[in-house]
């Protein structure tokens, strides 16, 4: 058996860490005022998005215990109600996971497409989440639709990001 | 080799039947956090705390940039239109000078009516300045973290201003860090006075640009452009601080526009105005401040 040195277990520690730690960053970057006038009640689902995409082309490198962690940080975050974005990462995960024959191979497009509806659902269920635990206060409709097009349309651009990402610190060289 | 990898795939099926069985675990986990997190106990509120205060010092260093970079744009937009800002600056200055001299005379007067009367002074309220170093505005929370805690002086119920009105208040302080719960929050209901008449509301948020008012009387006339300010109903605000004005009013709807400028929001004034409030915390309960 050859056995690994420690240098190189130190740097599949450090590549195994990348997906966890790229969306931890993304969610640090979602609460930075950007100071952009029109963007103080739409905020993105960075988190979202990168759980989405991590499923999809490296589904071992974000696990269910993962996306629980990151969903509970947020909520302590962001200060929605505790539980409810980890609940939304877990069942975005669940259903590619569940999906991952569709998934395989799928052009750019088709995986965008399914992002939609999953970021539509996740919308959806997140405002309820939240109308359900301030007792039927629920936030603007309008601006949860501009949420969730606003979270759809940057997925290309963060997808791109993450697949650099994932190019340059996982693949083994 | 071949060992090697019969290892891996005996273990990928681990994997995914750990898996299987973590996910079901964890679901029922998010609802019983849910449910924790509703009864709003300490120790989520401790947990929240602890995480902000871990955070935000590296939300510092990242608002940096996106500060420079914003003021680089404004000073941008604000040179184009400098000629036509100074022009209106003189005249606004010839104004306010008026204004300074009437203000000078009825000080004075004030002043010397108030010794007449012996009237005892309200105490004068404290006040800390903050950076804005996170920004969780969006659909689902309206909340702002500041670059100052408890070490500093901030308590929770604190009020939270800036020079134009407004912003919320303190509903968090950890030892370097504190959530300010903006007014446009979901969860955000401020006693208010609206429009010369003084009438009573409440101001409730929906998280999103403009909070609305609630409870209106039937017989309350309000019209665009109406002042809205605190009526200091509940000791959770002092009275008289400004908020917004009436913006539109639609199928019985009043929506209020926040004097605040939510996207150039950089610096507030945390303010201690030493009132009791609605919100007890559990180092200093209401019994102990009355």
């Amino acid at each position: 058996m050859h056995q690994a040195t420690l240098g190189q277990r130190l740097d599949l520690v450090a590549r195994r860490a990348v997906p966890v730690g790229i969306t931890l960053f993304l969610l640090l970057f979602s609460v930075t005022p950007l100071h952009i006038p029109g963007l103080a009640t739409v905020g993105p689902m960075y988190t979202l998005i990168a759980v989405y995409f991590w499923s999809v082309y490296r589904p071992d490198g974000l696990g269910y215990g993962a996306a629980f962690a990151i969903g509970v940080t947020e909520d302590l975050i962001v200060g929605t109600p505790l539980g409810s974005t980890a609940l939304l990462l877990l069942l975005c995960q669940w259903v590619v996971f569940h999906r991952q024959r569709f998934f395989n191979g799928r052009p750019f497009l088709e995986v965008w497409l399914a992002f939609a509806v999953i970021a539509f659902g996740a919308g959806i269920l997140r405002w309820m989440c939240i109308g359900l635990i301030t007792s039927g206060n629920f936030p603007a409709a309008g601006d949860l639709l501009g949420t969730v097009m606003l979270t759809v349309m940057l997925y290309p651009v963060i997808g791109w990001l993450l697949a650099r990402a994932q190019m340059k610190l996982m693949v083994q060289p | 080799m071949r060992q090697a990898t019969g290892q891996i795939t005996r273990l990928g099926t681990l994997k995914t039947l750990l898996q299987r069985f973590a996910f079901g675990s964890l679901i029922v986990l998010t609802f019983a956090l849910m449910l924790i997190g509703k009864a709003e106990t300490v120790l989520v509120e401790r947990a929240r705390i602890a995480v902000t205060d871990a955070v935000v010092p590296i939300l510092r260093a990242l608002s940096e940039p996106a500060n420079v970079i914003a003021h680089g744009i404004s000073n941008i937009r604000e040179l184009a239109a400098i000629r036509e800002q100074n022009a209106d600056l003189r005249e606004n200055n010839e104004r306010l000078l008026q204004w300074q001299s009437i203000a000078q005379k009825l000080e004075a007067e004030n002043r010397s009516l108030k010794a007449l009367l012996a009237l005892v002074p309200e105490p004068t309220a404290s006040f800390v300045s903050a950076r804005v170093v996170g920004d969780t505005g969006g659909t689902f929370a309206q909340s702002i973290l500041i670059s100052a805690g408890a070490s500093d002086g901030v308590k929770k119920g604190n009020v939270v201003m800036t020079g134009e009105g407004l912003v919320g208040r303190v509903t968090q302080a950890g030892a370097r860090s504190a959530r300010v719960l903006l007014i446009t929050d979901i969860n955000s209901r401020i006693p208010v006075l609206v429009g010369e008449a003084a009438n009573r509301a409440i101001l409730a948020g929906d998280n999103g640009l403009r909070p609305r008012l609630l409870y209106v009387g039937a017989k309350t006339v309000v019209a665009p452009g109406d002042k809205v300010t605190t009526s200091g109903d509940a000791e959770a605000f002092p009275p008289g601080l400004p908020v917004g004005r009436v913006a539109r009013i639609e199928d019985g709807i009043i929506e209020i526009e926040p004097y605040v400028t939510r996207d150039r929001l950089e610096h507030v004034r945390v303010v201690d105005f030493g009132l009791a409030g609605i919100l007890p915390t559990p180092e200093t309960p209401r019994e102990a401040k009355k």
